[in-house]
């Protein structure tokens, strides 16, 4: 059953390329913009957004209107947008998608936020692997620049702003906001706990919004529309908006889809063409990397933040992984435990440590060489793991912990079989090496067969 | 003031005080390794984590990260808490080498005491160990990474609280590695409390490595003497010789660091030159020979020319107890001295820079850490005074402006103004910043007419020191007259030895300078010295001149000066680290350092590199030494002098008794003297000769010291202006030729234009010590090859 869903965020999706400006205007592009820009004030556009009760899309679901209130009242001197494009949760590629669509979109929403909030200076935070990404926004904005929509004196208002585009040496962490406003900053992207907030204290020292850059993308949309408008478009109680689900796994047609928020994920499923003949589902993980697996019982709970965290799963950047019957959610897991020792900065020693502690053990069971005590191993380390420095550990943890939760008769099949029961040969011990710098690099000469990490 | 109960114990703290020092305050050690109380709280390691049962935090949190808060219940040994410990320290031991047995740091290890204390005796962890390769550090600190637990107090302390970036974090993950980009030594003068804050072995002292177990060394409190401040030290002694240094807490003098040169300049003690033989003419004698000869000759020079004709000559590097017992000995005798300084106008400057501190001005180095701005004047704290540098960057990062107006060029880890302006120039610009005013530009420019470059940095400058409200002025003493009656202003004297202040204190306002004595020598009316761990050739080069005239000189030394070659009888004496003794710091705070060891060639020596000799009969070699302050009571006794009791409370206010761990101010200041004349240009044409401090080998212990010796540079270096270098017709990097007296001394030329014009600035070394005030083109010239 496929049903017409309202697009927002992807509306000029259909032409295949990304959407050029006339297009985007002709569509009301920039609208909202010169309906706002030395016409409401800074206020009028922040109570918008609190009242559309627009909540960040980069996982953590914060509301980006108290995030904007954070600035201190009566702060003189610079501001700063740091727009996080950083995306590199795995399964998660909306904002890929979305900036390859529509580029103006989110240029607007960008410009917006800016004027909310007062900033003067804006800076694209991009993970290497967006290059094309990073250069189609430094052109876009150059035209947008030329219609005197961005730079100085923005449609004669008074207001100037410009965006700059910051490419990312390329980590994980890199999309935690204290650690992106290190990065920026020149610093090593440890993240920072306790202090000020990035609102209040940011980038220079200089209060400073890091929004994802789909929460920014929906600012054009709230302005010309009204609150009301995109609440409505909501498909939960409490919920507001429309978001890019990306479905990725064992599922017929993978892909980014822009459903209402709320949409179950039942739905979702079938908008991505349901899963492939002759496979069953097993499992999802619905929001990314950091999210739990949530077993099928839970095909038809609304996919938003408030009623996902209702049944103890997190609804994170909803970027939906499909795992199938035939699917070893052992070697799944233990796909996103290399995943995240390599990514772990290296800070707290439950993170550093405990990581190539359970990926070690997790090997060694899907590798057949699994012991009993493992098991209890692995628990009390990713128990451990939950109070680590900040929440990458913890995110961690949740497919480790629901793997156990839900799938422990899988795991411990491998202890009985001696090897994997779904075929999968043994994986390496040693030696996923990163293949991101050259073995010479650092004191530490790093040759593939001895690869630490 | 927060109440809070911590283990069912009710504690109140200071607002702010993180709950792992609240514990700590009632003797609660809570396990931790990257929280460190200078550093602060990091989060990185996360065994300190206890369970919060109530109040504002609840559950499993770091002590470190909570900030103390009314009606928290806190409880340590909550078996939560207990577990997730254990978890961390299996951790950590996952990738440990174990390598106590030749670990340095064994036996004061914070992961072997918290791996014994939380019980973790079996590794479950079947996987491999990390292993990293290691790095060549430089001299002082030893790198072994794979003993790393990855706590980043190095880290924290080399970048943040030092503001050194060579050293630091690099990688992710579990591959994290502390080091270089490229093996080198460290930049810091601050490197050697790296061996201190690390929590492991990874970085251990090298000088002290493989020397000692730390339980085995003989250990006791002392202050450092190679500069005025008088840092709190911990002296370690195995074997007859002291081979480590480690700093102690004193949280209003060093707080938890020393510098470099505080640290590694130990070596004069177990040095091979050391004098430790008594000598008569030259020849090694029995101490009490010597000791019998001097008497003789003294009572022969005193019966033949009378008492005036003998003098007592000691110096800024003495303890208190040592000055005093000469100035008895002077007394007894009615002999001249003792003199202590160069020359009247030094002296009565460092008396005038003490009388300054007289009601409540004194700052001390930790509150110079909490000023708003800073302005130091003909000083370079870096070299001058190392562990300044260390707390003007502690308030430079709480946002303090810091001027540094000095001839010489400075370099310090911190944002910070320089201005190079000559000696002459230096009331001038003090008065522009001082003042209760802020300096306008029109001012800014009467005061440096010649400066265009320097009055944008004044005109910053001027307002900012107006308005702070919480100034210092961190001052040489030649420039004591330039203290600002302005009460707002702090003030700490910079001296020019470690006991300087105790020996303006102690000697008589009228007393002679060795420039006085020398006058006399020349003039016949000295006929004897007695030269008391004072060199006379760096102290005063005239009296060094002037030592042939004299019919004898009797040395009191334990370091090898070209007086100990000079002198017709010489008596060895102890170091502070066998003696003990009390120095008076810059700030005229009376410090003890107490006796780590007894005298005695060490026995790496003694016993030819074996196994320690266990021949008891005889005698140890070395052990001839005395307390210099003894040595004067038996020299009076053998002439048969009435020596007076004294103690140093008479001159300082504050007896031995009454000296406190963390030092006590001294409360007998001089009466303030006129100051001396501020400097003012040379007569004639020249220029004016500065006397700048490297880090190692320029102070008089350090210059005996083998492994300060080898850091010091390989060529002098002579800098100038580049005007005035150009004036001479020199460039940079050219080799020169420097006649000192009738000697010619071989140097390179730097041209900066961070030196003052009309400055040149050369070392602070003995050699030097004889070029005139004011020199030009005849003394610096270009070397023919």
């Amino acid at each position: 059953m496929q049903v017409e869903t309202p697009l927002v965020l992807l509306k000029n999706r259909h032409l295949g390329r990304p959407a050029t400006f006339e297009e985007y205007r002709a569509g009301g592009g920039y609208e909202a913009l010169i309906a706002t820009v030395g016409k409401r004030t800074p206020a009028e556009v922040l109570q918008l957004v609190l009242d559309a009760d627009l909540r960040g899309r980069g996982g953590a679901g914060f509301p980006a209107g108290k995030k904007w209130q954070g600035i201190p009242a009566g702060y003189v001197g610079p501001r700063y947008v740091v727009v996080n494009t950083d995306e590199m949760e795995p399964g998660t590629f909306k904002d890929r998608i979305l900036v390859n669509t529509d580029p103006h979109l989110v240029i607007e929403g960008i410009i917006l936020c800016a004027y909310a909030v007062q900033a003067t200076e804006g800076v694209c935070f991009i993970r290497p692997s967006y290059e094309s990404d990073a250069v189609l926004i430094e052109e876009q904005s150059q035209v947008a620049r030329d219609h005197g929509l961005l730079g100085d004196n923005i449609l004669g208002s008074g207001f100037s702003f410009d965006i700059h585009v910051h490419r990312s040496a390329g980590r994980y962490i890199c999309g935690e906001a204290s650690a992106q406003i290190k990065a920026i900053s020149g610093l090593r992207p440890n993240p920072r706990k306790g202090g000020p907030r990035t609102s209040v204290k940011g980038l220079w020292d200089c209060p400073t919004i890091v929004n994802n850059l789909e929460t920014l993308a929906n600012l054009p949309g709230i302005v010309r529309n009204g609150p009301d408008w995109f609440k409505s478009l909501a498909r939960s109680a409490g919920g507001s908006g429309t978001k890019l689900f990306s479905v990725s796994g064992r599922i017929s047609r993978p892909g980014c889809y822009e459903l209402p928020i709320g949409t179950p994920l039942r739905e979702i499923l079938d908008h991505a063409g349901g899963m492939p003949p002759g496979r069953v589902l097993k499992a999802v993980i619905p929001g990314g990397a950091s999210t739990p697996f949530m077993p099928d019982k839970y095909l038809d709970l609304e996919m938003d933040f408030e009623p996902m965290k209702r049944a103890g799963q997190r609804f994170g950047t909803a970027s939906i992984m499909v795992f199938d019957q035939n699917t070893c959610l052992v070697g799944a897991t233990l796909n996103l435990m290399e995943f995240f020792t390599r990514e772990s900065c290296g800070w707290c020693t439950p993170c550093r440590e405990g990581l190539p502690y359970v990926r070690h053990l997790l090997r060694l069971i899907e590798g057949g060489q699994g012991e009993e005590e493992h098991i209890g191993m692995i628990k009390d380390m990713a128990q451990a793991m939950r109070s680590a420095y900040c929440a990458f550990a913890p995110g961690a943890a949740e497919p480790l912990l629901s793997l156990f939760e839900y799938f422990e008769p899988e795991v411990r099949e491998h202890l009985r079989q001696k090897r994997c029961p779904f075929g999968n040969p043994p994986p390496a011990m040693r030696g996923k090496a990163c293949g991101t710098r050259p073995p010479t690099f650092g004191p530490t000469p790093c040759p593939e067969d001895q690869c630490p990490i | 003031m927060p109440d809070l109960i911590i283990d069912g114990r009710p504690v109140r703290v200071p607002k702010g005080t993180p709950v792992i020092a609240a514990a700590e305050s009632l003797g609660i050690v809570i396990p931790r390794f990257c929280w460190h109380p200078a550093l602060g709280a990091a989060g990185a390691c996360r065994m300190c984590a206890v369970m919060f049962l109530d109040g504002p935090v609840k559950g499993l949190e770091m002590s470190c990260m909570v900030p103390a808060a009314d009606g928290m219940v806190v409880e340590t040994f909550h078996p939560e808490a207990v577990t997730f410990r254990r978890r961390v320290v299996e951790l950590l031991m996952a990738n440990h080498p174990h390598d106590c047995p030749v670990c340095d740091e064994g036996g004061h290890c914070l992961l072997q005491d918290e791996t014994i204390s939380g019980g973790h005796a079996l590794r479950r962890f079947p996987g491999r160990k990390r292993t990293y390769l290691d790095q060549d550090l430089g001299p002082f600190i030893q790198h072994e990474m794979n003993r790393c637990i990855h706590c980043y107090r190095c880290a924290r302390f080399y970048q943040e609280y030092c503001g050194y970036l060579d050293f630091g974090p690099m990688q992710n993950a579990n591959r994290v590695y502390f080091g270089r980009f490229a093996s080198g030594p460290l930049e810091s003068p601050f490197s050697g409390n790296l061996a201190d804050i690390c929590p492991t072995g990874t970085l251990t002292d090298k000088p002290g490595r493989y020397k000692s177990r730390r339980w085995d060394c003989q250990r006791a409190p002392s202050v450092c003497p190679h500069c005025s401040l008088g840092c709190a030290t911990v002296a370690l002694s195995r074997y007859r010789e002291v081979v480590r240094v480690e700093a102690r807490e004193n949280p209003a003098v060093n707080g938890h660091f020393i510098c470099d040169r505080g640290r590694y300049s130990f070596g004069y003690a177990a040095s091979a030159e050391r004098p430790r033989q008594a000598r008569a003419d030259g020849v090694p004698t029995s101490m009490s020979t010597a000791l019998a000869l001097a008497g003789t000759r003294l009572g022969g020079v005193v019966e033949a020319f009378g008492p005036e004709a003998v003098a007592v000559v000691g110096s800024a590097r003495s303890s208190l107890e040592t000055q005093t017992a000469l100035t008895a000995l002077a007394r007894a005798g009615g002999w001249r001295g003792p003199a202590f300084f160069a020359d009247r106008t030094e002296q009565q400057a460092v008396a005038a820079a003490l009388a300054a501190l007289a009601g409540g001005r004194a700052r001390s180095l930790a509150e110079i850490g909490q000023a708003d701005a800073v302005l130091c004047l003909g000083v370079s704290p870096l070299h001058d005074a190392p562990m300044l540098a260390l707390s003007l960057r502690q308030a430079a990062r709480a946002g303090a402006v810091v001027a540094v107006a000095d001839p010489r060029p400075a370099t310090l880890p911190l944002p910070f103004t320089h201005l190079p302006l000559a000696p002459d120039k230096l009331p001038g610009a003090a008065a522009l910043l001082t003042g209760a005013e802020a300096a306008d530009a029109a001012a800014i420019q009467r005061a440096l007419p010649l400066s265009p470059e320097l009055w944008p940095a004044l005109e910053r400058l001027a307002p900012a020191f107006a308005a702070a409200g919480n100034p210092v002025l961190v001052f040489a003493p030649a420039l004591a007259a330039q203290a600002p009656a302005d009460a707002r202003f702090g003030l700490f004297p910079v001296l020019c030895g470690p006991n300087a202040a105790g020996a303006a204190l102690v000697a008589d306002a009228d007393a002679p300078a060795c420039d006085d004595l020398a006058r006399a020598i020349e003039a016949g009316e000295v006929k004897g010295l007695v030269l008391a761990e004072a060199d006379a050739a760096a102290l005063s080069p005239r009296l060094a001149a002037a030592l042939p005239g004299l019919e004898t000189l009797v040395v009191l030394d334990h370091l090898p000066t070209p007086s100990f070659a000079a002198a017709k009888v010489f008596l060895p004496t102890q170091t502070l680290f066998e003696s003990g003794g009390t120095l008076c710091n810059n700030e005229a705070r009376l410090q003890y350092a107490a006796p780590v060891a007894p005298p005695g060639e060490p026995v790496s020596r003694d016993g030819r590199g074996g196994h320690p000799p266990r021949d008891y009969a005889r005698k140890l070699p070395g052990t001839d030494p005395l307390p210099a302050a003894a040595l004067c009571a038996v020299l009076a006794l053998e002439m048969g002098l009435d020596m007076p009791a004294l103690s140093f409370a008479a001159f300082t206010g504050v007896g031995p008794e009454d000296v406190a761990p963390e030092g006590t101010r001294a409360t007998r200041l001089p009466a303030a003297p006129t100051a001396p004349a501020p400097p003012s240009a040379p007569p004639g044409q020249g220029l004016v000769v500065v006397r700048d401090d490297a880090l190692f080998a320029t102070d008089a212990y350090g210059r005996y010291a083998p492994l300060a010796r080898a850091q010091a540079p390989a060529a002098s270096v002579v800098r100038l202006h580049p005007d005035d270098a150009a004036g001479l017709g020199l460039a940079d990097g050219e080799a020169l030729t420097v006649t000192v007296g009738d000697r010619r001394i071989e140097a390179t030329l730097a041209v900066s234009a961070a030196v003052a014009r009309g400055a040149a600035v050369v070392p602070r070394l003995p050699g030097w010590a004889g070029l005139p005030a004011a020199i030009g083109p005849e003394t610096l010239r270009r070397r023919q090859p």
